[in-house]
Parts: C-alpha cells; sequence; structure tokens
C-alpha cells in the first residue's frame, strides 16, 4: 500500500459520512490538503513518504469518524443536561422490570439444580431481552422534550415552584378523589365489573375468579379497604388547604408505608380470590404496587435536599437536624 | 502527573474558545486551508487539521466566509476569504475578546 492509498483510504471513510451534496467537494479538498501536509512532512524528514508515515500522518488528523463529525453541525439526541437523569431512569426502570418479571414465579416451589434454568430461562427471554423498550421510550421522550425547549425556550424556562405545592392542582385531587372512591366500589364488590361490562352475559367462571376468599374478608380485607379509605381525608384536607403541608405529607408517608406492610401481608397470607389464576394476578398486583410505592418513597427520600456544609473535620451544622429541606416532586 | 493533565485540559478549553476569532483574524485575505494553518502556527496559534478545515466548511455554511476553487497554477485549491458578515462578526468579536482580555490582564494583575 502506498501513501496515496493511505491517503485515499481516509479521504474514503471521512467524506462517505457525509451529506450527499458536499461529499465528493470536500474528499476533493481534503485530499489535496492531507497530499500537501504529507507532502511537508516527508520534505522535513528527508525522505520520501510511504505508507507508514501516511497511517501516522492521518492518525494525527484524528478518527475519520470524529473528523466527519465536525463537518457536520453538532446533533445530540439527548441533552447533556438530562443525561444523569435518562441513565438514572433507565436503570430504575429496568430494575423494575426485570422485579415485575420475577413476580409470575412468586408463590412457585423453587425448582433445584438444572430445573432451575427453565424458569431463568424463561424470565430471560421473555422479560429481559425483550426490556430496551425501556431506554428507547426513554430516548424518544428526552429527544421530544429537547426538541421542544429548542423551539420554545420560553414556554420550557424553569418556573419556582412551592414546596408544598400540590402536584397536579386542585383538579388533580378531584380526579384522585373520585378514583378513589370508585376503586373503593369495585374492590369492595369486582364482580360489579362483569355485570357493567358484560352485561350479566359473562360466564360463571369469570365470576368465580373475582370472588374474595373468606378468610381475606375476615381478616385483611377491612384494613386494607380502610387503608385506601383513609385516602379521602387526606386529600379533602389538601384540597380545602389547597396545599400539601409538611404535616400532612409526613401522615401521607406513613399511610403509604402502613398500606404496603398490609399489602405485603395480603400477599404472604392466604389467598385473596378463590380460584388460584386470579388469587395469583391479583397478588402480582398488589407486589407491583408495594415496589412502586416503595421506590418511589426511598428515591423522594435520597434525592432531599437539606442545605448544609460538607463536613470538613468540624462540627457539622446540619447534624442538628433542623434544617430546612427540599423534597423534589 | 494529575497537574500536568488538568493543565493540559484547561489549555486546550482557552484555546478552543479563540479558534473561530484566530481563523477569521487571517482570512482578511483569501488563503486556502493549508496555508491558513501554516500562517497560524506560526503566529503561535496552531490549530489541528482535523479542527480547522471542517470550521473553514462550517463557517462558509454559516455565511462567514466564501469560497473558491482555483486550480490555475499546480494543485488545486480552495480559498477561504471573510464575506462581509464575516468581516462585521470579526470585528464584534475582536472588540469583545479585546474587552474580555483587559479584564481578565486586570484580575490576574490584582492577584498576582
Amino acid at each position: 500500500m502506498s501513501a496515496d492509498d493511505v491517503i485515499e483510504s481516509y479521504v474514503n471513510d471521512v467524506a462517505s459520512q457525509l451529506p450527499r451534496r458536499q461529499r465528493n467537494d470536500v474528499a476533493f479538498e481534503l485530499r489535496a490538503l492531507l497530499r500537501e501536509g504529507l507532502q511537508d512532512r516527508a520534505e522535513a524528514a528527508g525522505r520520501a513518504a510511504d505508507a507508514t508515515m501516511a497511517t501516522e500522518f492521518v492518525n494525527s488528523f484524528g478518527r475519520p469518524d470524529d473528523v466527519a463529525a465536525r463537518y457536520r453541525p453538532t446533533l445530540s439526541v439527548i441533552d447533556p443536561a438530562d443525561g444523569p437523569r435518562f441513565v438514572r431512569l433507565t436503570w430504575i426502570g429496568l430494575l423494575v422490570i426485570w422485579g415485575a418479571g420475577l413476580l409470575e414465579f412468586v408463590g412457585q416451589p423453587i425448582p433445584t439444580g438444572w430445573d432451575l434454568l427453565t424458569p431463568l430461562s424463561k424470565w430471560w427471554f421473555g422479560t429481559v431481552l425483550p426490556s430496551p423498550w425501556w431506554p428507547g421510550l426513554l430516548v424518544l421522550y428526552y429527544a421530544t422534550s429537547a426538541w421542544f425547549r429548542r423551539r420554545g425556550p420560553q414556554v420550557a424556562a424553569w418556573k419556582p415552584s412551592a414546596d408544598d405545592q400540590i402536584s397536579g392542582g386542585r383538579a388533580g385531587l378531584l380526579l384522585g378523589m373520585a378514583g378513589v372512591v370508585v376503586g373503593c366500589v369495585v374492590l369492595a364488590n369486582p364482580t360489579m365489573l362483569l355485570d357493567v361490562f358484560g352485561e350479566g352475559r359473562a360466564a360463571p367462571a369469570a365470576y368465580a375468579a373475582l370472588t374474595y376468599d373468606a378468610g381475606f374478608l375476615q381478616r385483611q380485607a377491612p384494613w386494607l379497604f380502610g387503608l385506601v379509605l383513609f385516602n379521602l381525608p387526606l386529600m379533602a384536607i389538601a384540597l380545602v388547604m389547597g396545599r400539601s403541608p409538611i404535616g400532612l405529607r409526613r401522615v401521607e408517608t406513613v399511610h403509604s408505608l402502613v398500606t404496603c406492610a398490609v399489602m405485603l401481608w395480603v400477599v404472604f397470607d392466604g389467598p385473596v380470590l378463590v380460584t388460584p389464576a386470579g388469587d395469583q394476578l391479583a397478588k402480582s398486583l398488589m407486589l407491583l404496587i408495594v415496589v412502586g410505592v416503595l421506590l418511589y418513597l426511598a428515591v423522594s427520600r435520597y434525592r432531599q435536599v437539606r442545605p448544609a456544609p460538607t463536613r470538613t473535620g468540624g462540627a457539622d451544622p446540619g447534624a442538628s437536624g433542623h434544617s430546612p429541606s427540599h423534597s423534589p416532586r | 502527573m494529575g497537574d500536568t493533565d488538568a493543565f493540559a485540559k484547561l489549555e486546550m478549553e482557552l484555546r478552543r474558545g479563540v479558534v473561530v476569532l484566530a481563523t477569521l483574524s487571517q482570512l482578511r485575505r483569501p488563503r486556502y486551508g493549508y496555508e491558513l494553518r501554516q500562517a497560524l502556527a506560526e503566529r503561535d496559534v496552531p490549530i489541528e487539521e482535523g479542527t480547522l478545515y471542517p470550521l473553514l466548511r462550517r463557517l462558509e455554511s454559516q455565511g462567514l466566509l466564501h469560497s473558491e476553487w482555483q486550480t490555475e497554477s499546480g494543485s488545486p485549491r480552495r480559498y477561504y476569504a471573510l464575506t462581509a458578515d464575516g468581516r462585521r462578526l470579526l470585528k464584534k468579536l475582536t472588540e469583545a475578546w479585546q474587552g474580555m482580555n483587559a479584564a481578565m490582564s486586570r484580575l490576574l494583575k490584582e492577584d498576582g
């Protein structure tokens, strides 16, 4: 291979990545410039240019991909500012998806030896391998929001928000309260769904699938329904006040934790529904809710901001626990 | 070692900030890429070819430079020169640079 071949190869690798309308012109110019630069280098070295010298020369110019990228305007699909959040959400989402995939096996006997490979491969091919849909969706979301931000910077400008502001506002709260009421009615009598949507023509098996186990109704149901109903006074207080003060948020957190505990009690105690398939589905959904709520609480706690100087050997003024905090919403 | 790395990175950042101004300043008269690079290097502002040549194209696409091929004498060369917009931008950037330079000189003198 001659020095000229090296330059031709390099120019081709750069130019082939450029838009068609400028490709040939850039290639022509780049080739002339590289030849001239190499000629000068050879003269300085006091010998004729060869392939080794040409390779060294073009390598000092930069990788063809990098050089080609410099000819084009910078394109970032995800804004650098969104990068850390994208990575965090990608991992959280993937862990939730992978965890949810394992829920299918909850309550089943754990196989040993080679038999373990069957559920594992089912989980791997059914859950893990298709899971990149989640980062794909995030890329789409962040690319779209970056595009909108660039198109309308005024709309995307930062606005201050109070710490006790209700996300979704009063309208959101009213919708939430309506949702709790409807949810409670459905939970109290799930077969009502079949009456409403199936107009009473659903198969008896469907009615059986949505029938509560007597033990559940006796032990956990009053607690669970009571806790779900307890959302209503909490929401009503926020609705009247028009904000969600710190005391109310603390009660909500305790309420969420107690609800999670009761749901775990339900999952690991006796059956909820009389049919095994329905029971497993109901328990899987409950576990998913518990994981989601606990994850949300953990992330909120982790991301809480408590302005305080970093300890550098002296006493930590923030350690008294009386500095104001700001919870991310 | 760490200090050397940090210095190299920060110096590169400083240089990166003046690449456009340095390039425009040498294109008051037409030059082709390699000649421009030599001219900058002789004035102690070396810019890598892999950065400079694409930059010329980008500045041209922004309407700050115009270019034409000259093939009469020897190998064909694409000559670049400032457009009217390029001259206006060069003037503004020069004023901004001189202002910053003066301010930085004052700052560095105070701390020295």
